[in-house]
Protein backbone atom coordinates (compact mmCIF):
# COMPACT_ATOMS: atom_id res chain seq x y z
CA UNK A 1 0.00 0.00 0.00
CA UNK A 2 0.96 3.53 -0.48
CA UNK A 3 1.26 6.45 2.40
CA UNK A 4 1.43 10.13 2.21
CA UNK A 5 3.86 11.96 3.22
CA UNK A 6 3.86 16.37 3.69
CA UNK A 7 6.22 16.81 1.76
CA UNK A 8 8.09 17.00 -1.41
CA UNK A 9 11.20 15.60 -2.47
CA UNK A 10 12.70 18.46 -3.36
CA UNK A 11 11.64 22.54 -2.46
CA UNK A 12 9.39 24.08 -5.33
CA UNK A 13 8.78 27.93 -4.07
CA UNK A 14 7.67 29.92 -7.56
CA UNK A 15 7.32 33.44 -6.52
CA UNK A 16 6.01 34.38 -9.90
CA UNK A 17 3.61 33.65 -12.01
CA UNK A 18 4.42 32.54 -15.91
CA UNK A 19 2.08 31.35 -17.48
CA UNK A 20 3.43 29.94 -20.84
CA UNK A 21 5.82 28.05 -18.63
CA UNK A 22 2.99 26.57 -17.17
CA UNK A 23 1.73 25.37 -20.46
CA UNK A 24 5.00 23.96 -21.27
CA UNK A 25 5.83 22.31 -18.02
CA UNK A 26 2.80 20.74 -18.50
CA UNK A 27 3.83 17.49 -20.60
CA UNK A 28 5.86 16.68 -17.62
CA UNK A 29 2.69 16.19 -15.88
CA UNK A 30 0.40 14.38 -18.68
CA UNK A 31 2.86 14.09 -21.49
CA UNK A 32 4.00 10.49 -22.92
CA UNK A 33 7.19 11.44 -21.42
CA UNK A 34 5.99 12.73 -18.33
CA UNK A 35 5.98 11.85 -14.78
CA UNK A 36 2.84 10.36 -14.50
CA UNK A 37 3.25 8.18 -17.37
CA UNK A 38 6.67 6.61 -15.71
CA UNK A 39 4.98 6.57 -12.79
CA UNK A 40 2.10 4.49 -13.39
CA UNK A 41 4.05 2.27 -15.95
CA UNK A 42 6.85 0.84 -13.39
CA UNK A 43 4.06 -0.20 -11.10
CA UNK A 44 2.06 -1.25 -13.81
CA UNK A 45 4.94 -3.31 -15.30
CA UNK A 46 6.66 -4.55 -11.72
CA UNK A 47 3.95 -7.67 -11.23
CA UNK A 48 5.97 -9.82 -13.94
CA UNK A 49 8.94 -8.70 -13.42
CA UNK A 50 10.75 -12.32 -13.66
CA UNK A 51 13.19 -11.88 -10.24
CA UNK A 52 13.05 -10.22 -7.08
CA UNK A 53 15.26 -6.81 -8.32
CA UNK A 54 13.37 -5.93 -11.10
CA UNK A 55 10.30 -6.08 -8.34
CA UNK A 56 11.80 -3.98 -6.14
CA UNK A 57 13.69 -1.26 -8.57
CA UNK A 58 9.95 -0.92 -10.51
CA UNK A 59 8.41 -0.57 -7.41
CA UNK A 60 11.04 1.97 -5.70
CA UNK A 61 11.41 4.57 -8.63
CA UNK A 62 7.42 3.85 -9.24
CA UNK A 63 6.92 5.30 -6.00
CA UNK A 64 9.58 7.99 -6.59
CA UNK A 65 7.64 9.03 -9.85
CA UNK A 66 4.76 9.74 -7.66
CA UNK A 67 6.75 12.18 -5.74
CA UNK A 68 7.67 13.82 -9.16
CA UNK A 69 3.82 14.46 -10.21
CA UNK A 70 3.30 15.62 -7.26
CA UNK A 71 6.72 18.41 -7.79
CA UNK A 72 5.91 19.50 -11.31
CA UNK A 73 1.99 19.75 -10.64
CA UNK A 74 3.11 21.88 -7.55
CA UNK A 75 5.20 23.86 -10.12
CA UNK A 76 2.06 24.08 -12.23
CA UNK A 77 -0.15 25.26 -9.74
CA UNK A 78 2.27 28.36 -8.59
CA UNK A 79 3.01 29.26 -12.09
CA UNK A 80 -0.53 29.25 -12.72
CA UNK A 81 -2.41 30.66 -9.11
CA UNK A 82 -2.29 34.18 -9.38
CA UNK A 83 -2.89 34.65 -13.30
CA UNK A 84 -5.28 37.25 -14.30
CA UNK A 85 -8.19 36.26 -16.95
CA UNK A 86 -6.16 38.90 -19.70
CA UNK A 87 -2.82 36.55 -18.81
CA UNK A 88 -4.76 33.62 -19.37
CA UNK A 89 -6.23 34.35 -22.76
CA UNK A 90 -2.64 35.91 -23.66
CA UNK A 91 -0.87 32.57 -22.90
CA UNK A 92 -3.28 30.74 -24.74
CA UNK A 93 -4.56 29.15 -21.62
CA UNK A 94 -8.14 30.61 -22.21
CA UNK A 95 -9.00 27.10 -23.70
CA UNK A 96 -7.67 25.37 -20.33
CA UNK A 97 -9.72 27.81 -18.82
CA UNK A 98 -13.13 26.93 -20.33
CA UNK A 99 -12.73 23.17 -19.49
CA UNK A 100 -10.57 23.33 -16.33
CA UNK A 101 -10.78 26.84 -15.04
CA UNK A 102 -7.23 26.68 -12.82
CA UNK A 103 -7.70 23.43 -11.84
CA UNK A 104 -4.67 20.87 -12.55
CA UNK A 105 -5.60 18.60 -15.87
CA UNK A 106 -2.88 16.18 -16.87
CA UNK A 107 -2.50 16.83 -21.28
CA UNK A 108 1.08 17.45 -23.44
CA UNK A 109 2.23 20.65 -24.03
CA UNK A 110 -0.30 20.98 -27.11
CA UNK A 111 -3.12 19.74 -24.55
CA UNK A 112 -3.44 16.33 -25.77
CA UNK A 113 -4.74 14.61 -22.95
CA UNK A 114 -2.81 11.75 -21.04
CA UNK A 115 -3.74 8.31 -22.31
CA UNK A 116 -2.84 4.66 -20.69
CA UNK A 117 -1.58 4.02 -24.15
CA UNK A 118 1.64 5.47 -22.63
CA UNK A 119 1.76 2.58 -20.40
CA UNK A 120 3.70 0.71 -23.06
CA UNK A 121 4.08 -2.66 -21.54
CA UNK A 122 4.76 -6.59 -23.28
CA UNK A 123 5.33 -8.20 -20.10
CA UNK A 124 8.73 -9.44 -21.70
CA UNK A 125 11.16 -8.18 -18.56
CA UNK A 126 13.67 -7.03 -21.51
CA UNK A 127 11.52 -5.43 -23.78
CA UNK A 128 9.37 -3.61 -20.89
CA UNK A 129 12.89 -2.33 -19.32
CA UNK A 130 14.22 -0.99 -22.64
CA UNK A 131 11.14 1.22 -23.14
CA UNK A 132 11.85 2.44 -19.84
CA UNK A 133 15.32 3.30 -20.22
CA UNK A 134 14.27 4.81 -23.77
CA UNK A 135 11.52 6.77 -21.39
CA UNK A 136 13.92 8.08 -18.78
CA UNK A 137 16.09 9.46 -21.76
CA UNK A 138 13.17 11.40 -23.56
CA UNK A 139 12.10 12.92 -20.31
CA UNK A 140 15.59 13.67 -19.59
CA UNK A 141 15.65 15.40 -23.27
CA UNK A 142 12.64 17.38 -22.12
CA UNK A 143 13.55 18.66 -19.06
CA UNK A 144 16.68 19.67 -21.25
CA UNK A 145 14.40 21.51 -23.13
CA UNK A 146 12.40 23.34 -20.83
CA UNK A 147 15.26 24.62 -18.78
CA UNK A 148 15.69 26.29 -22.20
CA UNK A 149 12.97 27.80 -21.94
CA UNK A 150 12.77 29.56 -18.71
CA UNK A 151 15.14 32.06 -16.50
CA UNK A 152 13.47 32.10 -13.65
CA UNK A 153 15.78 30.50 -11.16
CA UNK A 154 12.66 29.32 -9.12
CA UNK A 155 12.19 26.79 -12.01
CA UNK A 156 15.26 25.98 -13.14
CA UNK A 157 16.38 24.25 -9.61
CA UNK A 158 13.97 21.37 -9.92
CA UNK A 159 13.78 21.20 -13.36
CA UNK A 160 17.90 20.77 -13.20
CA UNK A 161 17.41 18.18 -9.88
CA UNK A 162 14.30 16.04 -11.75
CA UNK A 163 16.71 16.13 -14.92
CA UNK A 164 19.37 14.33 -12.78
CA UNK A 165 16.97 11.75 -11.40
CA UNK A 166 16.17 10.77 -15.12
CA UNK A 167 20.07 10.16 -15.81
CA UNK A 168 20.34 8.13 -12.19
CA UNK A 169 16.84 5.94 -13.10
CA UNK A 170 18.47 4.95 -16.79
CA UNK A 171 21.69 4.10 -15.02
CA UNK A 172 19.45 1.81 -12.61
CA UNK A 173 17.31 0.62 -14.78
CA UNK A 174 20.55 -0.18 -17.80
CA UNK A 175 21.85 -2.28 -15.16
CA UNK A 176 18.86 -4.31 -14.25
CA UNK A 177 18.58 -4.80 -18.23
CA UNK A 178 22.00 -5.99 -18.34
CA UNK A 179 21.22 -7.99 -15.56
CA UNK A 180 18.27 -10.17 -17.64
CA UNK A 181 20.50 -10.15 -20.33
CA UNK A 182 23.07 -12.25 -18.91
CA UNK A 183 20.34 -14.69 -16.59
CA UNK A 184 19.40 -15.55 -20.39
CA UNK A 185 22.46 -16.13 -21.75
CA UNK A 186 23.20 -18.20 -18.77
CA UNK A 187 20.06 -20.19 -19.36
CA UNK A 188 18.83 -18.89 -15.93
CA UNK A 189 15.31 -16.95 -17.00
CA UNK A 190 13.45 -19.54 -18.14
CA UNK A 191 9.90 -20.45 -17.90
CA UNK A 192 10.14 -22.82 -15.31
CA UNK A 193 12.21 -19.83 -13.26
CA UNK A 194 9.81 -17.35 -13.86
CA UNK A 195 6.95 -19.74 -12.72
CA UNK A 196 8.85 -20.28 -9.37
CA UNK A 197 8.99 -16.29 -8.75
CA UNK A 198 5.27 -16.00 -8.92
CA UNK A 199 4.79 -17.68 -5.62
CA UNK A 200 7.83 -20.18 -3.23
CA UNK A 201 5.66 -21.11 -0.82
CA UNK A 202 5.49 -24.63 -1.19
CA UNK A 203 2.39 -25.14 0.57
CA UNK A 204 0.81 -22.91 -2.20
CA UNK A 205 -1.98 -25.45 -4.20
CA UNK A 206 -1.62 -23.20 -7.09
CA UNK A 207 2.24 -23.27 -7.11
CA UNK A 208 2.54 -26.94 -6.70
CA UNK A 209 -0.22 -27.51 -9.59
CA UNK A 210 2.03 -25.22 -11.22
CA UNK A 211 5.54 -27.17 -11.00
CA UNK A 212 3.07 -30.44 -11.73
CA UNK A 213 2.09 -28.85 -14.71
CA UNK A 214 5.58 -27.37 -15.73
CA UNK A 215 7.31 -30.44 -14.97
CA UNK A 216 4.55 -32.73 -17.44
CA UNK B 1 34.60 14.24 -5.61
CA UNK B 2 36.48 11.10 -5.02
CA UNK B 3 38.82 13.10 -2.79
CA UNK B 4 35.90 14.94 -1.23
CA UNK B 5 36.62 14.78 2.77
CA UNK B 6 33.23 13.71 4.02
CA UNK B 7 34.13 14.56 7.90
CA UNK B 8 34.35 18.36 6.74
CA UNK B 9 30.98 18.26 5.75
CA UNK B 10 28.61 20.60 7.08
CA UNK B 11 26.00 17.63 7.19
CA UNK B 12 28.31 15.67 9.26
CA UNK B 13 29.26 18.09 11.36
CA UNK B 14 25.78 18.27 12.35
CA UNK B 15 25.35 14.99 13.53
CA UNK B 16 25.99 14.28 17.25
CA UNK B 17 29.25 13.36 18.37
CA UNK B 18 27.72 9.55 19.68
CA UNK B 19 26.36 8.89 16.28
CA UNK B 20 28.32 6.58 14.91
CA UNK B 21 29.28 7.73 11.18
CA UNK B 22 31.42 10.45 13.07
CA UNK B 23 33.66 7.31 14.15
CA UNK B 24 34.02 5.79 10.90
CA UNK B 25 38.30 6.78 10.46
CA UNK B 26 37.74 7.29 6.53
CA UNK B 27 34.60 7.05 4.63
CA UNK B 28 36.01 7.31 1.16
CA UNK B 29 36.08 3.61 2.12
CA UNK B 30 32.70 3.47 1.78
CA UNK B 31 32.44 3.84 -2.02
CA UNK B 32 34.75 6.58 -3.14
CA UNK B 33 31.87 7.44 -6.21
CA UNK B 34 29.47 8.56 -3.67
CA UNK B 35 29.14 12.53 -2.74
CA UNK B 36 27.60 13.38 1.01
CA UNK B 37 24.10 13.93 1.60
CA UNK B 38 24.31 17.77 1.23
CA UNK B 39 26.25 17.76 -2.14
CA UNK B 40 23.50 14.96 -3.55
CA UNK B 41 20.74 16.11 -2.13
CA UNK B 42 21.54 19.28 -3.87
CA UNK B 43 22.47 17.56 -7.36
CA UNK B 44 19.49 15.15 -7.02
CA UNK B 45 22.44 12.67 -7.96
CA UNK B 46 24.59 11.09 -4.91
CA UNK B 47 26.65 9.15 -7.05
CA UNK B 48 29.84 11.13 -8.17
CA UNK B 49 30.63 8.91 -11.77
CA UNK B 50 26.84 9.46 -12.70
CA UNK B 51 26.56 13.34 -12.53
CA UNK B 52 26.47 15.13 -15.62
CA UNK B 53 25.81 18.79 -15.96
CA UNK B 54 23.66 20.44 -18.75
CA UNK B 55 25.34 23.45 -20.71
CA UNK B 56 27.01 25.68 -17.83
CA UNK B 57 24.10 24.56 -15.16
CA UNK B 58 25.27 24.65 -11.85
CA UNK B 59 22.87 23.05 -9.30
CA UNK B 60 21.10 25.32 -6.59
CA UNK B 61 22.62 25.43 -3.19
CA UNK B 62 19.46 24.85 -1.10
CA UNK B 63 20.08 26.98 2.42
CA UNK B 64 17.94 27.06 5.44
CA UNK B 65 17.23 30.76 6.95
CA UNK B 66 16.07 29.41 10.20
CA UNK B 67 15.61 26.30 12.85
CA UNK B 68 12.44 24.59 11.10
CA UNK B 69 13.84 25.42 7.66
CA UNK B 70 17.22 23.81 9.09
CA UNK B 71 15.72 20.52 10.16
CA UNK B 72 13.31 19.99 7.18
CA UNK B 73 16.63 20.29 5.03
CA UNK B 74 18.62 18.05 6.95
CA UNK B 75 15.68 15.27 6.76
CA UNK B 76 15.18 16.06 3.03
CA UNK B 77 18.32 15.61 2.56
CA UNK B 78 19.19 12.63 4.78
CA UNK B 79 15.47 10.68 3.09
CA UNK B 80 17.45 11.64 -0.24
CA UNK B 81 20.31 9.78 0.76
CA UNK B 82 18.73 6.33 2.16
CA UNK B 83 16.44 6.37 -1.41
CA UNK B 84 19.64 6.49 -3.75
CA UNK B 85 21.17 3.95 -1.85
CA UNK B 86 17.61 2.19 -1.22
CA UNK B 87 17.54 2.29 -5.55
CA UNK B 88 20.98 0.52 -5.64
CA UNK B 89 20.73 -2.39 -2.95
CA UNK B 90 17.84 -3.24 -5.27
CA UNK B 91 20.59 -4.07 -7.57
CA UNK B 92 23.91 -4.53 -5.55
CA UNK B 93 21.53 -6.83 -2.19
CA UNK B 94 25.08 -8.31 -1.12
CA UNK B 95 27.33 -4.71 -0.74
CA UNK B 96 27.72 -5.21 2.94
CA UNK B 97 29.56 -1.36 3.38
CA UNK B 98 26.07 0.04 1.22
CA UNK B 99 23.59 -1.48 3.61
CA UNK B 100 25.63 -0.27 6.75
CA UNK B 101 25.48 3.00 5.11
CA UNK B 102 21.87 3.08 4.24
CA UNK B 103 20.87 2.29 7.70
CA UNK B 104 22.73 5.13 8.95
CA UNK B 105 20.92 7.42 7.02
CA UNK B 106 17.55 5.24 7.80
CA UNK B 107 18.00 5.96 11.15
CA UNK B 108 19.22 9.56 11.25
CA UNK B 109 16.26 10.14 9.10
CA UNK B 110 13.44 8.53 12.04
CA UNK B 111 15.04 10.46 14.53
CA UNK B 112 14.75 13.91 12.26
CA UNK B 113 11.33 13.12 11.67
CA UNK B 114 10.44 12.62 15.06
CA UNK B 115 12.45 15.99 16.03
CA UNK B 116 10.28 17.57 13.30
CA UNK B 117 7.34 15.98 14.01
CA UNK B 118 7.52 17.35 17.65
CA UNK B 119 8.26 20.85 16.89
CA UNK B 120 6.28 21.28 14.14
CA UNK B 121 3.33 19.06 13.19
CA UNK B 122 2.80 15.83 11.37
CA UNK B 123 4.93 15.08 8.17
CA UNK B 124 2.75 11.79 8.47
CA UNK B 125 -0.56 10.02 9.45
CA UNK B 126 1.11 8.04 11.68
CA UNK B 127 2.86 10.82 13.30
CA UNK B 128 2.98 10.88 17.32
CA UNK B 129 1.81 14.68 17.05
CA UNK B 130 -1.86 13.64 15.78
CA UNK B 131 -2.49 12.50 19.02
CA UNK B 132 -4.00 15.84 20.36
CA UNK B 133 -7.01 18.11 19.74
CA UNK B 134 -7.68 19.36 17.06
CA UNK B 135 -6.49 16.72 14.91
CA UNK B 136 -3.26 18.00 13.37
CA UNK B 137 -3.69 16.46 10.13
CA UNK B 138 -5.29 19.26 8.06
CA UNK B 139 -3.76 21.80 10.76
CA UNK B 140 -0.30 21.49 8.91
CA UNK B 141 0.42 23.34 5.71
CA UNK B 142 0.12 21.20 2.36
CA UNK B 143 3.20 21.08 0.28
CA UNK B 144 2.34 22.37 -3.14
CA UNK B 145 1.39 25.49 -0.57
CA UNK B 146 4.29 28.39 0.58
CA UNK B 147 5.82 26.83 2.93
CA UNK B 148 9.33 27.89 3.07
CA UNK B 149 12.12 28.29 1.53
CA UNK B 150 13.65 24.38 1.61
Amino acid sequence: MFSYKKRLQYPVNIKKKDLRMAKYLVTQYGGSNGELAAALRYLNQRYTMPDAKGKALLTDIGTEELAHVEMISTMIYQLMKDATMEELREAGLDTHYAEHSKALYPTDANGVPFTVAYFATTGDPLADISENMAAEQKARAVYENLIDLTTDPDVLGPLLWLRQREIVHYARFKELFEHYEKMIKNGQMSKVNMMDQVNQNPNNIIFNDMNNFLRD
Amino acid sequence: MNNYNYLNDEWYKSLPKEYSFRNISNMNNINPSLVTPTEGYNRGNMFANLYSQYKNYRPETLRASNEQERLFLELSRTHFAAHELNLYLDLNPNDVSMIKLFNDYRERCEQLTKEYEQKYGPLSIKSDSLNQTPFMWEKSPWPWEDRFNV
